[in-house]
């Protein structure tokens, strides 16, 4: 962070917030506000006279409130700049005539209480989304007492109480009574690992195992009489000279015990506590008597995750954390173009991870900036100007904000290609057909789905599944051998989001007996969340098939991921069986209210007078 | 050495009664015995290793008159504490049907059964329950519809 913060050519800027971003990669514009610090950063020499004589007294963040700060102070000691700062929240030099006590002291005068918000515009080229991740709260976990015992606490709190400039100058005692614990356990996976949603999240928080190894060596260094012991159902030792430390931490003496304990009671007198636990690995179940329990908490998303996700129109996966564009083969950049992570934001890792990630967002943006130009897919959308009648459902629809249109002005949209991904969904959501998709145009759609039902329509499938997902699945389904129907008949569309409602309605009306959207499963998508239209679009298209007389199961909807070769085969053999209930007259029925349905349109078009 | 296999037949059968389908997500940390207030006192019941006999389909220890499952208290901690939702009390109702459905009842549950069968209820009616009752001030406990119960139970 020191060096980030001399280096001449990164400009830091602390305290600060992103409060909106526009515009697209290689022309990002961002609005940042710089909160006013009330301390001049640029002169303060961080003598500490002023906190010195600051009269407020508050608990310190940063020490998990196990020590106190003043009103004005430097967050952490390696903090940058080395410049202090002012909680005004807690301050009472609003008033000069109540306080005003730090201003009386600094030499260089380099506190001002009237100080002001600063707003930053910035023009950017790349973004580097490394915003990390909060810790789990056990609180909610009744079994483990924490907050009921004092002497319960979590592994952030530990790391706190052990370290030099920690409140207790890295003497290791414990709250109750301030004496260094003879007997420690840890209770590895706590908020990790379940399948309730009340205990926690059911992904491997992937770095408390180590950090507890880490943990229980520097106790046995301090304290080699402590007795440590850790409570575990797997311990996940993976990356390089990990297994050694905790082959280290054996031989240390550290006591691995598998089993997670029940129950946690403290002996109100000595505020000692007791644990049962299982030892599964001799099937005896055994009481511990501790003196301390330090509960291995998971990582979480930053609670306010969803305002970074709003800016840049980001998503995430079920399990909280940010989306990469491609789970293997571009895990650091995000969907929308020139936006990276780095760090906890996509995924809980430790230190060494997230230096990879970071330095791999860093050469990704600078392959980005230095070329200047970006080569972009063929497979984007224009709009028609003389069909676009000014709705903006384009823009809505539009995962990436790739389309820009003001009513105020009257411009009809206008697709930004830089941003564009191609999806399809606004040509598919567009009333007026003004929007062209390139290389999956209405033209080329049609005479496809006419090719299909020239010949023999009763016995065709018509399918439409997206490129990444459900047409990668049905692959998969040929190269396993896994058997299927052969009447399907795929149409390719780079997203599900593409399948024009008029695509499915001109399949019926050429006789279709069966259709077949299909796409990824959600938070899948690979544009975000087109996959979402795709449903609402089918929804309504059921609607109107019920309204109409057809048996709205003679549209299917299904969400096939790449890796399902298995559920292809099945979602075939389902179809395939709903094809055989369908009968000639249906389908003749089908095609004759369709016509009609048409021939009113039509007329009705006709009656209406020409607008001026 | 005997021979290592997994009794999948078992374990699909296990499967197909409510709440007994849950016993494949157990990862066997232990968190239910420690919680068990019958492990406690008693030396060989142990809801890990009942999970662990059914993952691995063994139903010769479990699916008996005398095996360890009719030791659980039903006080549903383990379903509390489990943190895979694997509701070990819920499999160990699911093997206990399955005794049920293979004729290998304790005679103490049988009888049980009996009782209610023959009349509606799970304590036995004394003319001394109706007395303190009338004490208590509450009204007389009218006899089950036994009609009913009757098709109920088939």
């Amino acid at each position: 962070m020191m060096d980030a913060g001399r280096h001449p050519r990164i400009k830091m800027l602390t305290y600060s917030e992103i409060e909106e971003v526009t515009g697209y990669v290689g022309n990002f514009k961002a609005r940042i506000r710089k909160k006013a610090k009330y301390v001049n950063e640029n002169e303060c020499t961080a003598c500490g006279e002023c906190a010195k004589i600051c009269p407020v007294v508050v608990p310190n963040e940063f020490q998990m409130g196990l020590s106190t700060r003043k009103a004005i102070h430097i967050p952490f000691p390696q903090a940058v700049p080395s410049a202090y700062i002012l909680d005004m929240d807690n301050c009472l030099g609003n008033n000069p005539i109540a306080c005003g006590k730090c201003d009386d002291v600094c030499d260089k005068k380099c506190i001002d209480y009237d100080m002001q918000d600063e707003i930053i515009n910035i023009n950017v080229g790349a973004v580097v989304v490394a915003t990390g991740m909060d810790v789990y709260d056990p609180t909610a976990l009744d079994d483990y007492g924490y907050t009921r015992f004092e002497n319960v606490i979590t592994s952030m709190e530990f790391e706190r109480l052990i370290c030099s400039e920690g409140p207790t100058q890295g003497h290791f005692i414990r709250p109750t009574d301030h004496k260094t614990p003879k007997t420690i356990g840890f209770i590895q996976c706590v908020g990790s690992r379940t399948q309730d949603p009340e205990r926690g999240n059911p992904y491997c928080s992937n770095i408390c195992c180590m950090n507890t190894v880490k943990d229980s060596l520097l106790l046995k260094d301090h304290y080699p009489d402590i007795e440590v012991k850790v409570f575990y159902m797997d311990i996940r030792a993976f990356g390089k000279g990990f297994e050694d430390l905790f082959m280290r931490s054996k031989e240390a003496g550290v006591m691995y015990i598998r089993g997670i304990p029940g129950e946690i009671e403290q002996d109100p007198k000595s505020n000692n506590l007791k644990l049962m636990v299982e030892n599964t690995t001799t099937r005896q179940l055994e009481e511990h008597d501790l003196d301390m329990v330090v509960l291995s908490v998971g990582v979480i998303p930053r609670k306010d995750q969803e305002v970074v996700k709003k800016l840049f129109s980001l998503s995430s996966t079920s399990d909280g954390f940010l989306m990469e564009s491609h789970p293997k083969l571009k895990p650091v950049d995000a969907p929308t173009g020139g936006v990276f992570f780095a760090g906890c934001a996509e995924f809980p890792k430790d230190v060494k991870d997230s230096v990879t990630q970071a330095s791999a967002a860093a050469a990704r943006a600078g392959t980005l900036l230095s070329a200047g130009k970006i080569k972009i897919e063929a497979i984007t959308a224009v709009v028609d100007e003389e069909k676009c009648k000014l709705c903006g459902i384009c823009v809505r629809v539009c995962p990436f904000n790739a389309i820009i249109f003001d009513k105020a002005t009257k411009q009809p949209a206008h697709v930004i290609e830089a941003s564009c991904k191609g999806c399809g969904t606004c040509s598919a959501e567009c009333t007026f057909d003004a929007i062209t998709m390139q290389h999956f145009t209405d033209r080329q759609m049609y005479a496809q789905i006419e090719a299909i039902l020239s010949d023999k329509p009763m016995e065709k499938i018509v399918t439409f599944a997206c490129n990444w997902c459900s047409y990668a699945g049905a692959d998969l389904a040929g190269l396993s051998r896994l058997q299927f129907p052969a009447n399907a008949r795929i149409i390719r569309t780079m997203c599900s989001g593409r399948v024009k409602d008029k695509f499915v309605l001109h399949a019926f009306k050429l006789g279709a007996p069966i259709v077949l959207v299909s796409g990824c499963h959600f938070a899948d998508c690979h544009y975000i969340d087109a996959n979402r239209w795709t449903q609402k679009r089918v929804w309504k298209l059921w609607d109107k098939l019920e309204k109409m007389g057809v048996r709205p199961e003679r549209l299917q909807l299904e969400w096939v991921s790449a890796a399902e070769g298995q559920k292809w085969s099945k979602v075939m053999k389902a179809c395939e069986e709903l094809r055989q209930q369908v009968t000639e007259e249906e389908v003749q029925q089908t095609i004759k209210t369709l016509k009609q349905e048409e021939e009113k349109k039509s007329s009705r078009a006709k009656k209406q007078p020409a607008p001026a | 050495m005997t021979e290592k296999k997994v009794g999948f037949e078992f374990r699909e059968r296990l499967n197909k009664i409510v709440g007994g389908n849950h016993h494949n997500y157990c990862y066997q940390c232990g968190s239910c015995v420690a919680i068990c207030p019958a492990a406690r006192f008693s030396d060989d019941f142990n809801p890990r290793d009942i999970l662990l006999k059914t993952l691995l389909g063994k139903p010769e220890e479990l699916i008996s008159a005398d095996s360890i499952i009719w030791k659980c208290t039903n006080c549903y901690s383990c379903y509390e504490r489990c943190p895979q939702d694997v509701r070990p009390v819920e499999v160990i109702i699911a093997l206990k049907n399955i005794c049920a459905e293979d004729g290998v009842l304790p005679p103490n549950v049988d009888k049980f059964s009996d009782t209610i069968a023959k009349s509606g209820r799970s304590v036995v009616m004394t003319s001394t329950v109706n007395r303190r009752r009338a004490e208590l001030g509450l009204p007389e406990l009218k006899d089950p519809p036994l009609n009913e119960l009757e098709i109920l139970l088939e």
